[in-house]
C-alpha cells in the first residue's frame, strides 16, 4: 500500500517538477547555511566553514541529483527526455523522417490489413455458443468418387435416430426464394433449415423465436426468420415485423424472428431463414438424392474422433439395412470451422509469410537509413560520451528514436488498414467468404500495436549498438567507417535475397493466372450474356406447362433486334450449380452402374448460344420431342471414358437404376467439354437431354443464354420485355456477361495473385530504395576519394563502373541467395500453381531481368552523380 | 572522517525515524549531525543518501514535513513523525533487534554449533 502511495506521488513529481525543485534547492541551502553557521560558531572563518560544510556532506549537485531519482521515477524523466528529443532531432530531418515513417507504415499497414483479413477468413471463432463443439457430417463413397458430399434426408433422418454421440443434428440447404411485392418478385438468398438448427448452433434471435421442431414439417412450415442485415435493407428495420406475412415465391408465410446482427451463417450477410416444409415421408424415402448440408454438436464428453467411430458404425448398420442405396456409404465428421476454412487456409498462409517478409524487408530498410545517419551523428554520440553518457544510455536514446519512428509508422499502417478494409469490401468482397464480418476490432488494433512496439527491436537495436559504439570521436566522419559499411551492404543483400523470393512467388501465380485464363473453356464467352429465371411450382405445375413456357420464352426473345441466338438449359458451365443423376451406360459392367452422371437439360439452340462446338453426331433439334425416341447429347469426357474411342453416337444411356422401366437413351452427338466447376477443375463426364423430353415439373431453375450483336444490357433489357410478356411475375436473377463468368471464376486466384504481386512490388521497391541509398551515401562519403582518382587521370567511364561494380555487389550475392530460397520454398505453393511447375524457367529469367533493370536504375543514379565530381571543388572542400 | 564509516544500507530510514521520535520535529541537518552525535561520531551521514531517504519516507507517509525557523532563526525544513511513522518505528526496532540477536548468537564464542 505504502509503496503504491510513494510510486503515485512519485508520478505527481513527475509532473509538478518546477515547483518541487525550487523547494529542493532552498531546503538544502538552508541545511548548508545551518551548517554553515555551526561551524562559524566553533572558531573558522566564513570561507573555511562553507568549504568544510560541503566537504563533509557530499557535493550539493550529486545530492540533488540523487533527490530527483527518488522524488520522480527517473527512467519515466528520462524516457521523456529522450522522446522529446528524438522529435526534436526527427523533425529536422525531413527528408530521413518521411521514408522511414512511410516505409513503416506500409509495413505495418500491410501486416494489419492481412492479419484483419486473416482474422476474419479463418481465425475469429463463430458466433455460436460453444462453436468448437459443432461438426459437420458429410456422405463419403467410394464407389462414386464422393469424400464430401451433402446428405440423402433418409440417411440424416436415421442418423439423428440412432447416434447417441450428439445432443442435436439439424440440417439446412440453400433455396432461395422470391420475394413479391410491388412490380417483379424480387429473388432472396433463402437457407431451407429443420426446426432444430437454430437450437443446435445455440443461438437466440435478435427478435421473437427460431423455429420449433414440429415446424420442419408441411403444414407447420409457413413461417420465415430474417438475417439482421435483409431486417435493415428489405423491411426498413421494421421493430414491429414480428408477425407481419410476406409472400415467398407465392406462398404466405408469417415473419416469426430476426436474428442477431452479429449471427452468421454460411452463404450471404442478407439471408432468410425458412422450414424445410416437407412431407414426413421423405425423410423415409429420400435416400438417394443428396441434398442437405448437415450440422450437429457434440456431447461435451465425446471427442470427435470417438463420434466418427460411431456415426461409421451407424452407417454400416444403414448400409446393411439399404443395399440399394447405401452400398459403400460412409460418414465424415469435421469440425464446423474447418469445414469454412479449409480452401482458404493455403493461401492466406501464402500471403501471411508474404506480408511477414516484406515487414522484415520493412525493418531493414529503416536499419539501414539508420545506419547511415548514425554515420553522420558519429560526433554527436561522441560528445555526448566524452560528456558522461554511458553506452547503456545512447543505445537507449537511439531505440526511443526508433521506437518514435515506429508510433507514427504505426498510426499511419492503422490508418492503412482501415483503408485497406474499405478498398478489399470494394474490391474482392467474394474473396472473403465472411466478408461482413471484415472489421479492424480490438484484436486487429492490437495486432498493429504490437507489431509497431516490435518493429523498433528490429530495426533499432542492431544500428543503436553499432553507432553507439565508443571511439568515434577519433573518425571524423570523413570516409564512412569500413565496418558500418559492410553491415548497411548486408542488409541490403537480405532485402534484395527476400524480395527474389516474393517477385518468384509472384510471378509464378501471375502465370499460373495467365494460364487459368487462357485455356479454352469449352465455349465461346464473347459477346453473351445469361441470366436465371425461377418457374416456381404453383404456376407451372404440369410439365407441358413449363416446356411450353420456356419454348415460347425462347421463340420471342429470338424475334429480338440484335439477338443472333438464344439457348435455354438448366444451368451454365462455370455457374457453380451442378445437377447429377444415376446412370448406366450400355456395354458397361455392373460395378460401374449407379455411376452419378452431371446432368443437364437443354433446348436445341443451348450450345449455339453458348458456342460449344458439336465434336460428332447432330445437335439436338426441335423433333425431338416429348413424343419422339428419347435423345441425349454427352461430352466428350463421357465418350472418351466409357467408350474408350469408339464411337459415341448410336450407344445407348440409362438414366435411374438398373430396375428402373426408363428406357434407353440413344446418344445422338458429341459435344466439346466444357469447364464445369471451375477453370481449373478437370471436366467430367456430363449428359445433355432434350429439355422437351426430360419431363421438367414446377419449381424448376433455368438459365438463359443470349448471343447477339446489341449490348449486353439492351439484349437483357429486351429478355425482360418479352418475358414478362409472357409471365409478369417471372424474376431475371443472377445476370451475367458469360465473359464475366470466366473472370469470376478464377477470382480467388486473381486475389491472392493480385495481393502477393502488390507486396513483391512493394519489396522491389524497397530494395531497390536500399540499394541506391546506400551506394548514394558512400558515393557522396567518397568525394573525396573520386576527385583524387579523376585529378590522377582515372576516365569517367572507369569511374562509373566502379561505384556501379560496388552497388551491384551487394545485389548480385542477394539474389544469389534469394533465388536460392526461393527454389526451396515455392514448394510450398504448388498447390496454387496451375500449369507450370514450381521451378518455372521463364519465371526465374524474368525475374532476374526484372531485378538487374531495378537495381542498374537504383545504382545509375549515385554512379552518375560521381562522375560529375569536380576533382578541383572536392579536394578543395576538406 | 576518512576512517568514519558510512551508513549502512536500509539502516538509515530506523535512524532517521528513531531520532525524529526521540528529538521531536528537526530539519535535516539536525538529523543528520544528530546520528552523527549518537553513533559517537562514527558515523557520517551523506546529503545525497539523507535526503533521498527523508523523501522516500515522507512519500510512504511515515514522516511530514513544513517550513519553519530553526534555533538560530533561520528558515528550514522541518519533519516529524506521523502516526503511522510511530508504528513504523516500533515495528522496524522489533526486527532489528531480532535480526541482531540472531547475528549475535552466531557470534558469541561458546555457541557454536554443536
Amino acid at each position: 500500500m505504502r509503496r503504491l502511495r510513494a510510486v503515485f506521488l512519485r508520478l505527481g513529481g513527475f509532473v509538478r517538477k518546477r515547483e518541487w525543485e525550487r523547494d529542493m534547492s532552498a531546503e538544502l541551502e538552508s541545511n548548508l547555511q545551518l551548517h554553515i553557521a555551526d561551524n562559524v560558531r566553533a572558531g573558522m572563518s566564513p570561507e573555511a566553514s562553507r568549504r568544510a560544510a560541503v566537504l563533509e556532506f557530499g557535493g550539493l549537485a550529486s545530492a540533488k541529483e540523487h533527490y530527483r531519482d527518488r522524488k520522480s521515477l527517473p527512467l519515466l524523466e528520462t524516457v521523456a527526455q529522450d522522446l522529446r528529443y528524438a522529435a526534436r532531432t526527427l523533425r529536422k530531418n525531413p527528408g530521413f523522417t518521411m521514408v522511414a515513417i512511410l516505409t513503416l507504415g506500409l509495413g505495418i499497414g500491410a501486416n494489419t490489413a492481412m492479419f484483419s483479413v486473416a482474422q476474419a477468413v479463418l481465425w475469429r471463432p463463430l458466433p455460436y455458443a460453444r462453436p468448437d463443439r459443432l461438426v459437420e457430417i458429410t456422405e463419403t463413397n467410394p464407389l462414386k468418387h464422393w469424400t464430401h458430399t451433402v446428405a440423402a434426408p433418409a440417411n440424416f433422418a436415421d442418423w439423428q435416430k440412432m447416434n447417441t454421440v450428439f445432443t442435436g443434428i439439424a440440417a439446412y440447404y440453400p433455396n432461395d426464394v422470391f420475394l413479391s411485392g410491388q412490380g417483379e418478385p424480387q429473388r432472396l438468398k433463402g437457407i431451407a433449415v429443420t426446426g432444430n438448427l437454430f437450437g443446435v448452433l445455440g443461438v437466440v434471435p435478435l427478435l421473437g423465436r427460431t423455429f420449433r421442431d414440429e415446424e420442419t414439417f408441411e403444414g407447420k412450415s409457413r413461417v420465415a426468420i430474417l438475417s439482421y442485415n435483409l431486417w435493415q435493407v428489405e423491411f426498413a428495420g421494421d421493430p414491429h415485423i414480428v408477425g407481419r406475412s410476406i409472400s415467398l415465391t407465392g406462398k404466405t408465410y408469417d415473419i416469426v424472428g430476426v436474428m442477431p446482427r452479429n449471427f452468421f451463417f454460411p452463404g450471404h450477410d442478407k439471408q432468410i431463414y425458412i422450414p424445410f416444409g416437407f412431407k414426413p415421408s421423405i425423410f423415409v424415402e429420400h435416400r438417394r438424392p443428396h441434398y442437405l448440408n448437415v450440422i450437429a454438436r457434440l456431447r461435451d464428453d465425446v471427442s470427435l474422433e470417438h463420434a466418427s467411430r460411431q456415426m461409421t458404425a451407424v452407417a454400416s448398420r444403414l448400409e446393411q439395412m439399404y443395399p440399394d442405396t447405401n452400398t459403400k456409404m460412409g460418414v465424415r465428421l469435421d469440425g464446423f470451422h474447418n469445414t469454412l476454412t479449409q480452401e482458404k487456409r493455403p493461401a492466406m498462409a501464402m500471403l501471411l509469410s508474404a506480408v511477414c517478409v516484406l515487414f522484415l524487408i520493412v525493418c531493414s530498410n529503416v536499419a539501414n537509413l539508420q545506419l547511415g545517419r548514425a554515420a553522420a551523428r558519429g560526433r554527436e554520440f561522441s560528445i555526448r560520451q566524452a560528456l558522461g553518457a554511458g553506452r547503456g544510455r545512447l543505445v537507449r536514446q537511439l531505440l526511443i528514436e526508433s521506437l518514435a519512428l515506429s508510433l507514427a509508422g504505426g498510426a499511419l499502417g492503422l490508418a492503412l488498414a482501415v483503408f485497406a478494409r474499405s478498398a478489399l469490401l470494394r474490391w474482392a468482397p467474394a474473396a472473403i467468404p465472411r466478408y461482413a464480418e471484415l472489421r479492424i476490432d480490438a484484436w486487429v488494433v492490437l495486432f498493429g500495436a504490437c507489431v509497431t512496439l516490435l518493429a523498433p527491436l528490429l530495426f533499432g537495436i542492431v544500428p543503436a549498438l553499432a553507432s553507439s559504439r565508443a571511439d568515434a570521436l577519433r573518425d571524423r566522419g570523413e570516409t564512412g567507417s569500413r565496418g558500418g559499411r559492410s553491415l548497411r551492404n548486408v542488409l541490403v543483400g537480405c532485402e534484395v535475397a527476400l524480395s527474389v523470393i516474393l517477385v518468384v512467388g509472384a510471378g509464378l501465380l501471375i502465370r499460373s493466372l495467365i494460364q487459368l485464363e487462357n485455356i479454352d473453356p469449352g465455349f465461346n464467352p464473347d459477346r453473351a450474356v445469361s441470366f436465371r429465371l425461377f418457374l416456381s411450382e404453383t404456376r407451372y405445375a404440369k410439365s407441358e406447362h413449363t416446356v411450353r413456357a420456356i419454348q415460347e420464352i425462347e421463340r420471342r426473345i429470338r424475334t429480338e433486334p440484335g439477338v443472333q441466338v438464344v439457348g435455354i438449359g438448366l444451368v451454365l458451365p462455370l455457374q457453380g450449380m451442378a445437377w447429377t443423376d444415376d446412370a448406366t451406360v450400355e456395354g458397361h459392367a455392373p460395378g460401374d452402374y449407379e455411376r452419378e452422371l452431371r446432368h443437364n437439360a437443354v433446348t436445341p439452340n443451348f450450345f449455339r448460344a453458348t458456342g460449344t462446338r458439336l465434336v460428332r453426331g447432330r445437335f439436338l433439334n426441335a423433333f425431338d420431342t416429348e413424343r419422339s425416341p428419347p435423345v441425349t447429347l454427352v461430352n466428350e469426357s463421357l465418350a472418351k471414358n466409357y467408350f474408350r474411342g469408339a464411337d459415341a453416337v448410336g450407344k445407348r444411356i440409362k438414366f435411374g437404376i438398373d430396375r428402373d422401366p426408363d428406357p434407353w437413351v440413344t446418344v445422338v452427338g458429341v459435344v466439346a467439354d466444357a469447364k464445369q466447376d471451375s477453370m481449373s477443375a478437370r471436366v467430367e463426364p456430363e449428359v445433355y437431354v432434350p429439355l422437351t423430353q426430360s419431363g421438367p415439373e414446377g419449381g424448376l431453375g433455368i438459365t438463359v443464354v443470349i448471343r447477339g450483336s446489341a449490348t449486353p444490357d439492351a439484349l437483357v433489357a429486351a429478355a425482360r420485355r418479352e418475358i414478362h410478356a409472357v409471365d409478369k411475375d417471372l424474376a431475371l436473377t443472377d445476370v451475367i456477361m458469360l465473359r464475366e463468368l470466366v473472370h469470376e471464376s478464377v477470382g480467388d486466384q486473381r486475389f491472392r495473385t493480385s495481393l502477393l504481386a502488390g507486396f513483391a512490388g512493394c519489396a522491389l521497391f524497397l530494395a531497390a530504395l536500399g540499394v541506391y541509398g546506400v551506394l548514394a551515401y558512400s558515393v557522396a562519403q567518397r568525394t573525396r576519394e573520386i576527385g583524387v582518382r579523376m585529378a590522377l587521370g582515372a576516365s569517367a567511364t572507369q569511374l562509373f563502373r566502379m561505384v556501379l561494380r560496388d552497388g551491384l555487389r551487394p545485389v548480385l550475392a542477394g539474389s544469389i541467395v534469394g533465388l536460392a530460397g526461393a527454389y526451396a520454398v515455392t514448394g510450398l505453393i504448388q498447390s496454387m500453381l496451375f500449369g507450370i511447375a514450381p521451378v518455372d524457367p521463364p519465371t526465374y529469367l524474368l525475374t532476374c531481368a526484372i531485378l538487374a533493370a531495378v537495381a542498374l536504375t537504383a545504382c545509375a543514379v549515385p554512379a552518375a552523380r560521381a562522375i560529375r565530381v569536380d576533382p578541383l571543388v572536392s579536394l578543395r572542400e576538406q | 572522517m576518512a576512517n568514519k564509516a558510512d551508513v549502512w544500507q536500509g539502516t538509515l530510514a530506523l535512524m532517521v525515524l528513531k531520532t525524529l521520535q526521540t528529538m521531536g520535529p528537526l530539519h535535516g541537518y539536525g538529523i543528520a549531525r544528530r546520528i552523527e552525535q549518537t553513533s559517537g561520531d562514527q558515523l557520517s551521514v551523506n546529503y545525497g543518501t539523507l535526503y533521498p531517504a527523508l523523501l522516500k519516507l515522507e512519500q510512504e507517509g511515515y514522516i511530514s514535513s513544513e517550513w519553519g525557523v530553526s534555533d538560530n532563526n533561520r528558515k528550514a525544513k522541518f519533519y516529524r513523525l506521523t502516526r503511522a511513522g510511530q508504528k513504523q518505528v516500533a515495528k522496524e526496532a522489533r526486527e532489528w533487534e531480532q535480526a541482531t540477536a540472531i547475528i549475535a548468537r552466531f557470534l558469541s564464542p561458546g555457541e557454536e554449533r554443536s
